[in-house]
């Protein structure tokens, strides 16, 4: 049910991916391209450098532990030289386990992670959803990845992917409420409709969709101490669409 | 209270003041014995002189006027005088030699002029008739016969001396008990460092100052426990190790698993690879302390229970009706929220998978402690296993099959988080059937 828009992205796209096994390396490479993709893969940050000035790539698969210049280093390097790389999506590929090193990782501007060991097809869901966001991100990316949002005294945390409430309680939230959450507030008084928010978070979820939506909505609702007959923030539109209605800071 | 005190101070302290109160009781009783002989002495030289005195005061008046005189003469404390034709009748015995040359010697010292000295005395009684009779037979022919009362001497001179007594010892007593707590104090911090230890490897070390004992003891100790902490990271260490060193097969092997043509194959050997991922995240999960570095924050309690409640019926939705929530909208509590949440979802998914039902009710602070509850309506629990299930790796069904369950793991990650947050978990079997998890928490 992919539309042929992002199909066409997907398959113009580019990746580079960073691991130091061989194996690893090879057939995650395979695996992508009979899914569509372009890929290049070496195995350090050294051999990466070589590589971005050689292509042209949308997106790096970046493993955090590697020989050498380890993979936080070489990502916080992607980010700070904001002229050439700075474009590029980051899909972290983190130890479980390693909660700190996908925290610093986010807040370094990565896009997305996934633990290792990874399913291939849920990594393959992330690395679309990234590039689907990429293309359809309002804020340029040079303005570097939001450190935490405020919306009328609610705080989202992207880094540790946490919901605090104005009196600094957090509300925990599943993935895909997080998600969802996110989505609306990226694109804050802008009405989304349930098809765009499925296109936008289909790299999470599974299941029936269009009722997914409706639960995660109530639910968040809930969270968000928001009344669902007279909701005040998460507001649904007529013709089925929500929207959130309140001033978003980018912090 | 018991005769035998439990603590090592109280022991010491009884022991101390023990002693004490027998050195005290025979020193005061040499005393006492010391203090009769004297106080006889000088009761001896006090009926003397007062007898002296009597004589000197009837000697020195003309023979014809003592009559009269007699019956003016001031007599203390019951002792009487008069003036007869013969020596006393009284029926006493001889005073002892030694009391009668004690009265002579103190009459010898009572000036009185030689014509009127006596010309023979008798003595009667003494110390132990408690009365002293004494004939003096006066120059001029008559007896003057006196009577004087000699009292057993007291053995407490005074009231406040039992007073004082009492004082001193207790103030010997408490200065002891005291001392004694002080000196046994290093014993006492042994056993909560041994206690804290216990529960955190990673706790200060004991200060190693004090008595030289004492400095030994608590460097043996902290030496003891840089073992037992080193030991923990090696096995921590070697944990994390295998753990990381099977994520790259296991890698492998799901990418391997992409390119198999048989989709029922690869359906069953990812289900295995997820399966053998998960026994490498349990292992992970309990070999490292996953609460460590997680800072901690105001997390709602009541919001986390009802995610953790949403997800399980998303995952289950055949078990959604069984389900439950009961407790406050909001309720938040200090803690790590990633392991908060790891702990109460180990609960309620075996809650799920053995009980087939969660019913979590959640009750409003008391006392500072917030308590809830995990019900299912399952079997239950039989009673030995109630503690047992909290054993790593143990699990109720004797057979290690993963068809029914993981690998015993579950319960203890959840008590060593809850505890690492000053609570605790405990199993119990509900009257109506079915298991209950209780769980505590400090607000």
């Amino acid at each position: 049910m992919q539309s042929s828009a992002n199909l066409a992205l997907s398959a113009a796209a580019h990746i580079l991916v960073v691991d130091d096994d061989r194996e690893i390396r090879e057939l995650l490479a395979k695996f992508l391209e009979r899914h569509g993709l372009r890929v290049t893969a070496v195995r350090d940050a050294r051999e990466a450098r070589r590589a971005l000035l050689n292509g042209h790539y949308q997106m790096i698969v970046l493993d955090l532990m590697l020989p050498g210049e380890t993979g936080l280093d070489f990502a916080r390097w992607l980010r700070t030289e904001a002229s050439t790389h700075s474009h590029l999506g980051i899909v972290m590929l983190t130890a479980m386990g390693e909660e700190t090193d996908r925290i610093i990782g986010l807040e370094l501007g990565a896009d997305d992670y996934v633990a290792k060991p990874f399913n291939p097809r849920e990594l393959l869901a992330r690395i679309r959803a990234v590039l689907r966001r990429a293309a359809d991100s309002p804020q340029p990316r040079n303005a570097g990845p939001a450190r935490q949002w405020r919306f009328g005294g609610w705080t989202l945390d992207p880094a540790r992917r946490r919901l605090v409430s104005p009196d600094q309680v957090e509300v925990p939230v599943t993935g895909g409420e997080y998600d969802l959450l996110l989505a609306l507030v990226e694109r804050a008084n802008r009405v989304l409709t349930r098809d765009m928010l499925l296109d936008l978070l289909r790299g999470r979820q599974a299941g029936p969709f269009d009722r997914a939506i409706d639960v995660a909505i109530s639910r968040l609702r809930r969270k968000l101490e928001d009344d669902g007959r007279h909701a005040q923030l998460i507001k649904t539109v007529r013709g089925g669409g929500y929207v959130l209605a309140a001033e978003v800071e980018r912090l | 209270m018991r005769p035998w005190p439990r603590s090592l101070a109280g022991r010491t302290a009884l022991v101390l003041v023990s002693a004490l109160t027998v050195v005290q009781v025979a020193g005061l009783t040499i005393h006492a014995f010391d203090r009769i002989g004297l106080l006889r002495l000088a009761q001896t030289r006090d009926v003397a002189m007062r007898i002296a005195d009597i004589y000197r005061a009837v000697a020195l008046i003309s023979p014809e006027r003592r009559e009269a005189i007699m019956r003016d003469l001031d007599l203390r404390d019951g002792a009487t005088a008069r003036l007869e034709a013969g020596p006393p009748t009284e029926d006493l015995p001889q005073t002892p030699q030694p009391q009668r040359r004690q009265i002579a010697v103190s009459l010898g010292l009572v000036p009185v002029p030689q014509v009127d000295r006596w010309r023979e005395m008798v003595m009667l009684g003494g110390t132990a008739e408690q009365r002293l009779v004494v004939g003096m037979h006066m120059p001029q022919g008559r007896w003057l016969n006196m009577s004087v009362p000699m009292p057993p001497p007291r053995f407490w001179y005074s009231s406040s001396f039992l007073a004082a007594f009492l004082l001193m010892t207790m103030t010997a007593g408490l200065l002891t008990l005291w001392a004694v707590r002080r000196l046994t104090d290093p014993v006492r911090t042994l056993g909560r460092a041994a206690e804290a230890l216990g529960r955190d490897v990673n706790a200060p070390p004991l200060p190693e100052d004090g008595p030289t004992e004492v400095a030994t003891a608590a460097a043996a100790f902290n030496l003891m426990a840089a073992r037992i902490r080193r030991f923990v990271q090696d096995r921590t260490f070697m944990l994390t190790a295998i753990g990381h060193d099977l994520r790259t097969p296991i890698t492998r092997l799901k990418l391997r698993v992409e390119f198999m043509e048989d989709d029922e194959m690869r359906r069953k050997m990812l289900a295995d690879l997820d399966e053998l991922e998960a026994m490498v995240a349990a292992t992970l999960a309990f070999g490292r302390d996953i609460t460590t570095d997680e800072p901690v924050t105001a997390v709602d309690l009541a919001e986390l229970l009802r995610t953790i409640l949403d997800e399980a019926s998303d995952t289950n939705p055949d078990k959604a009706s069984a389900i439950a929530y009961a407790g406050p909208d909001h309720l938040p509590v200090r803690g790590r929220p990633v392991a908060l949440k790891r702990a109460l979802v180990n609960l309620v998914m075996n809650a799920l998978n053995y009980g087939a039902a969660a019913r979590v009710t959640l009750r409003l602070p008391h006392q500072g402690t917030v308590t809830l509850l995990v019900e299912d309506e399952g079997p239950g629990i039989p009673l030995a296993e109630l503690d047992r299930v909290f054993q790593p790796f143990h699990r109720v069904e004797p057979s290690r099959n993963n068809e029914t369950g993981g690998m015993g793991l579950g319960l203890p990650i959840t008590r060593n988080i809850l505890r690492a947050h000053g609570g605790d978990v405990s199993l119990s079997n509900r009257p109506t059937g079915g298991a209950r998890a209780t769980v505590t928490l400090p607000v």
